[in-house]
Formats: C-alpha cells, structure tokens, sequence
C-alpha cells in the first residue's frame, strides 16, 4: 500500500509574462523527508516553493498536499485557484519561513506566534498562549515574548518566525532561504533551530544556499538549473562529480 | 509696540477660540467619514466610481478653498428658489453651514489621498505572510493591514488637522467671527496691526502647540513600544502633502 | 447657449476677457511671491543648516510660526500694517490719513514670507538627501569647492526639491486667491466683481474654480516635464 506523499507537484509550469520561470517541474515529498533545493538565482526554486502554497499560482500543471489537490480555474487568461477557501485552509496547514523574516511590525513576538492559531484556526486562547511560550523557549527566545520585532537581531527574528510557523501544526514547513538576509555570525542559531526540526522527522522543504545544511541534514536534494530539475538524489549519491555539469559547475563556484 | 495692548487684545480674540475649534473639530470627523467612503469608492470595480473620486480629489485640491466657500455660500444662492422648494434653503443660507460644508469636503479630498497613501505603505511582505498562513479578505484587512495603515496614516492627518485650523480662518471671509474674523474687526478699528497679529498668531500657535501634543499622544497609544524615531512612510507623505 | 459665449466673451458686456486679465495677475503675483519665497526660503534654509545656534533657533522657529498661522492673518499683516507703516513714515513728511500700497506689491511679500517657510523645508529636506558617498568622491577626484558645488551639489539639489517645490508652487497659486481681501483684481476678485455684476455668483465662481483647475494642470505638467529632465541622468545610471 502506497502511502499518499506529503507534497506532489506535477509537471508544474510557471510564466511571468512571456518568461517561462519553470519548464515542467515534477517531485513527490514524503512525509519526514527534509529536501534542500539548491540553485542559482534565476533558476525557479523560490518561485517553485511558492507554488506550493499557492502565492504563486502555476500557470499549468497541478499540486497536491497530503493527496488532496489544489483546484485551479482559468480567469481572464490567468490561472487562479477555483476555491479560495480551499487554499486558505491548506495554507494554515502548510507554514512558511521567508527570507525577510516577515513578522508583523505592529505585534510582539508573542502575538506574533499566536495570530494564525487563535484568528485562523480558531483554536482556544490560553491554549495558544501556553504553545507560543513553549514555542519561544524551544527555539531559544522565551525572554522576548514581549518585544517587538524591530527590537530583535536578525537571528532572533528568524527563530521569532521559524516558532510562528510551528505555532500552526503544520503538515508541511516551506522554507524560503531563511538564512540569506542574515549576518554570518547568526546564520548559524537559525540552522541549529532547523537541524533540530529535521532530528524531529518534520516534513521540511528548504530553498537554500547552505551548501553544509543541504549535505548533513537532508534526507533529498533538488538541484534546479534554468526552471527545471537536473538533479534529484541523496546527498551521499550526487556530490561525485560527473554526475551533471550544471550541478558540479554550481557546487564549484559556490564553494 | 504695547504688551498690554497685545494681552488685551489676546483675551479678546479668545472670544473667537470655541468657534475655531467647532469648526475643526466638526469639518474633521465630518472629512474623516467622507473621506473613508471616497477610499472604499476608489477601490471599487466600477470605472466610473474611480473616475469620480479621482476627479473629486483633484477639483478639491485644485482649487483654492476660498473659490470653495464662495462656490457653496454664494454660488448656490442662484438656486435660492430650488432650495427653497426642497425645504433646503435655511440651511444653505447659514454661513456656518457653508463654510462647514466646504471646509469637510475639501478635508475630505486630502484624507482619502492620505488613507490611500497609508494603504499603500503597507509592507507587501508582511500582507504576504499572513496569507501564506490562511489570512484572507477580511480578516487580513482587519488584522494585518489596517492596524499598520493606521499607524502610518496618525501622523499625516495629524498635519491635516493643523491645516484644518488655518482653513478656518477663511470663514471670516463670509461673516463668522472666529479667531481671524475677529482679528480683522480689531486691526481695522484701531489700526495696530502688528500688534494684533503677535496676539492672533500667538493664539493659533498654541492652539497647534496643544493639538501636536494630542496628536502626538494617539501616536504613542498606538505603538506602546519606543519605536525608533520612525519617519512616517515617503509614499504616504508624497501622495498626500499638496495642500 | 448663447447667453453664455456673450457672458464669457471678450465683448464689452462679456467678462471673458477680464477673467484673462484677473487670471493673469494671478499667475503674476504667484510668481513674483514664489520667487520671493525662494529667495528668503534658501536663506532660512542656509541659517537652519549652517548656521550657529541661535540661527538654527530662528530659522525653526521662523518656520513653525509662519507654516502654523493662517495666510489670511499674514495678508491682513502686510496690507494694514504696511499701509500703518507706509502712513506713519508718510506722517513724518506731513502727510494725513491712510496710504495704501500697492496691493500686488502687498500680495506678493505676503506670499513670499509664508512660501519662505514651506521652501526652506523643502531645501533642507533635498539637501539632507544629498548623497555623502557621491560629494566624497568628487572630493578625491580632486573637485575643489565651487566646482563640487556647480557640477554635482546643485543639480542633486533640484533633483530632490522639485518635486517639494511643485507642492508649494500649487500652495502659492492658491494663496494668491487671498489676496483678493487687499482688492488686487487678480482671479478671485475679478470672478467676485463679475458674480455680483451679472447676479449669476454659481457660474462665475465655478467658471473661477475652474480657470484655477487649468492653471493647477499646466502648472502639474510642466513641475513633472522638470522632473523628467533633472532625472536624466539619475534614471541611466540606475539601468
């Protein structure tokens, strides 16, 4: 009995305008699977992720989230989604981690983590409350529940978002280069964060450039070049070389 | 150049105070609620309602208030017996009515360009991030961008409302006595007009002095939180500034 | 139909012609204030940036004080406290009773004084946001201070003040209609004397606000063709 993937994508195509930004991207996640997805920029990764939870909707081709499909219309000769609440119902399953942190200027921290719970999923208050405390602790900033996003580092703001995110339960956690807007010297509180999660067998889709995070910690990694998948393998089968010029061409000027 | 005179003349211009402040205070929330609706409007599907407050906005800002006043309080009286047949007159022939009249709609062009600057400021990303947790249409507006619209947009009007305090003064032009009207009387009876002038403007000064310390402190309500000296977004004051 | 083009005509009956003329004046003392205001406004601006303390202390508050009284106020200064004035000096020469000045004269000092505060905001602004990084390094090339200031101040100065002094150009244009209370036959005052004249006040009025849309229009259009061009060689650098 084949169990349903966490997240499938099928033959996903993507166009801004006449460019086409993917050319026909198709993967399934398990659940558990931590996949890194690797790229130069320009190469659709992010725009990739983004189709997952639909802020970018696919110009054709289809995703599915734990086998339940996200339906599709065409619309004055766009594709939009057929049922918005549909998507907005996937998205508060699905959570996203973005580059620029995002967190919500005019809310603490601890509003922060609570809002999706208490407004979207209408979940009881207090039990909110005691989550988002447990949350801050867990990813190491119990101590600014109270302070505003603002008042944080980058690093702190990222773990800020990173516990927003788990605040919903999610089935799937999206991340998008979360650690590419960061100083060096904070990258790292942020991975730890993250290799923790994976340790836990959260299902984790990572858009990055950490070379060492995408080698230790995934299960998978997606390598994009020019919109479509070159390579998708295990760490310890594609870093021989030879195996795609595009791949050994990025890993080599990367490191 | 007499202090006492100054004094004197500053107590009696206080006489004009309540009526200066009448009308700020009613044109303002009557611009607030006027300009509100011309927001929703200009975000509406329909072509003619955003071509209608598209040309409000311009007309309003355009033209000199006081063309607008006159319009109103003058310029209708050409249609004394029309209003008279609609039981409208008594109020179009009250030069309070007219200049209130005049003093919201033409607030109410600036703050629909403020409220829609104060939208538009709204971090795209931070919209973004609620949707991408399952926030859409009304929850979104309600808990995500109107609260930072909101907090953009304080400081603006709050120099809208000291505006408002100068536009007032025009209505002296048609018979009120507020604080200019009864400035006029004074320097046009005794001939001391810089005397009257320090007096009256010294007035209008504090008056400005208490509403910043108002405004000021709605400011602070709103973010509890000693934020850094945040200047108030570019694109909120560009829209809005032509005055 | 008809009524009208005779109303609006150049005829003797017609008052198009004296809207021109009211129109005009407009446009002049506007100007002539405008410039005033520049003038006085760069000097307020050069006290509040480079001046010692009491300076600044008198720039700031020569700016707060003149954007926070009503314009009206400020006319009423110059008309009656400039004709007291002119009458006290004229005293001394032996002569009675009230002198007016020139109300165009009047009108545009007026003008002037308050544009002043709004302009000199508007010059400290575009000069704050001169960029440090582009000065230091005319400064290395080995630019020496009148050069610097000719070839790469001045032109990121009105870069920036532009599109503030199209603001306070329009501010001005709408101040002038003021100036009628001094009996100046700019716009407001012709549109007044012809509303009473022909007893038709909603049409002359309207005809006035609209003349005052026209002037608002060219006036947009020609700040955002100056704009464009200042911007030249901002917007290639960006590409």
């Amino acid at each position: 009995m084949t169990v349903m993937p966490a997240v499938s994508l099928c033959d996903i195509r993507k166009k801004f305008g006449h460019f086409e930004v993917l050319k026909g991207v198709s993967f399934d996640a398990r659940e558990g699977d931590v996949i890194s997805i690797l790229g130069s920029s320009g190469s659709g990764k992010s725009t990739m992720l983004r189709c997952i939870n639909m802020l970018e909707v696919p110009t054709s081709g289809t995703v599915s989230i734990h086998g339940e499909l996200i339906e599709t219309r065409v619309k004055s000769g766009s594709t939009a989604p057929a049922n918005p609440r549909q998507v907005d119902r996937i998205r508060s399953e699905v959570a996203m981690v973005f580059q620029s942190f995002n967190l919500w200027s005019h809310m603490t921290i601890l509003q922060n983590v609570i809002e999706a719970p208490v407004h979207v999923q209408r979940r009881p208050h207090k039990e909110c409350i005691a989550e988002a405390e447990a949350l801050l602790e867990k990813v190491g900033i119990a101590d600014k529940r109270g302070s505003y996003p603002s008042e944080l580092s980058g690093g702190q703001q990222q773990r800020a978002a990173i516990a927003r995110a788990l605040a919903q339960k999610p089935k799937v956690l999206l991340f998008d280069e979360p650690t590419s807007a960061l100083d060096p010297e904070l990258v790292g509180e942020v991975l730890t964060v993250m290799r923790a999660l994976a340790n836990e067998g959260r299902t984790m889709l990572v858009v990055t450039h950490e070379m060492g995070f995408a080698r230790e910690v995934s299960d998978r990694i997606l390598f994009l070049h020019k919109g479509q998948i070159e390579v998708d393998g295990r760490p310890d089968e594609i870093f021989t070389k030879g195996r795609n010029l595009q791949f050994d061409q990025f890993t080599s000027r990367v490191q | 150049m007499s202090p006492s005179f100054i004094w004197e003349t500053f107590v009696t211009l206080l006489a004009g105070v309540p009526v200066t402040l009448q009308l700020t205070v009613v044109s303002v929330l009557a611009g607030i609620a006027l300009a509100l609706v011309l927001a929703v409007l200009r975000l509406s599907r329909s072509r003619l309602a955003r071509l209608f407050v598209s040309t409000y906005v311009f007309a309003f800002r355009g033209s000199p208030m006081l063309v607008q006043i006159f319009l109103i309080y003058y310029g209708l009286g050409q249609f004394k017996s029309t209003l008279q047949d609609l039981h409208l007159w008594y109020l179009f022939r009250d030069p309070y009515f007219c200049v209130l009249l005049a003093l919201s709609l033409n607030t109410a062009a600036y703050g629909c360009e403020i409220i829609r600057g104060g939208l538009q400021s709204v971090p795209a990303q931070q919209v973004e991030a609620g949707r991408a947790c399952g926030m859409s249409g009304l929850l979104l507006f309600r808990r995500i961008t109107m609260p930072i619209a909101v907090r953009n947009i304080v400081p603006i009007y709050g120099n809208e409302v000291i505006l408002m305090v100068k536009g007032t003064a025009l209505a002296s032009t048609v018979t009120i006595m507020e604080i200019t009207g009864i400035a006029a009387k004074l320097i046009a009876e005794t001939y001391r007009a810089f005397e009257v002038f320090a007096a009256a403007g010294a007035l209008y000064l504090l008056i400005n002095f208490f509403l910043m310390r108002l405004i000021g402190l709605v400011e602070r309500a709103m973010s509890p939180h000693s934020r850094r000296t945040q200047r108030p977004s570019e694109a909120v004051e560009a829209i809005a500034t032509t005055h | 139909m008809i009524e009208y083009l005779i109303l609006f005509g150049t005829g003797p009956d017609g008052w198009g012609d004296d809207l021109a003329v009211g129109a005009a004046i407009t446009i002049a003392v506007a100007i002539a204030g405008f410039l005033l205001g520049a003038v006085f406004g760069s000097l307020v601006a050069w006290a509040r940036l480079a001046g010692n303390l009491p300076l600044r202390l008198l720039g700031e508050g020569y700016t707060t004080v003149l954007r926070g009284i009503p314009d009206l106020l400020v006319i009423y200064l110059f008309y009656f406290g400039g004709s007291a004035a002119l009458g006290a000096i004229m005293g001394l020469f032996g002569s009675q009773g009230f002198v007016a000045l020139p109300s165009f004269a009047v009108g545009a000092a007026a003008i002037g004084v308050v544009s002043a505060a709004y302009q000199a905001e508007v010059f400290r602004a575009s000069f704050n946001a001169l960029s440090q990084g582009e000065m230091e390094a005319a400064r290395a090339a080995g630019m020496h201070n009148s050069l610097m200031f000719r070839r790469i101040i001045v032109p990121q100065l009105l870069r920036h003040a532009i599109p503030g002094l199209g603001n306070v150009w329009l501010l001005v244009v709408k101040e002038s209609a003021l100036v009628s209370v001094t009996g100046l036959a700019e716009l407001m005052r012709t549109t007044q004397l012809a509303a009473g004249s022909t007893r038709l006040p909603f049409d002359f009025y309207l005809a006035g606000a609209l003349i005052y849309l026209v002037i608002t229009i060219f006036s947009t259009l020609l700040f955002a063709q100056a704009e464009r061009r200042s911007r030249r060689g901002f917007r290639e650098a960006m590409r």
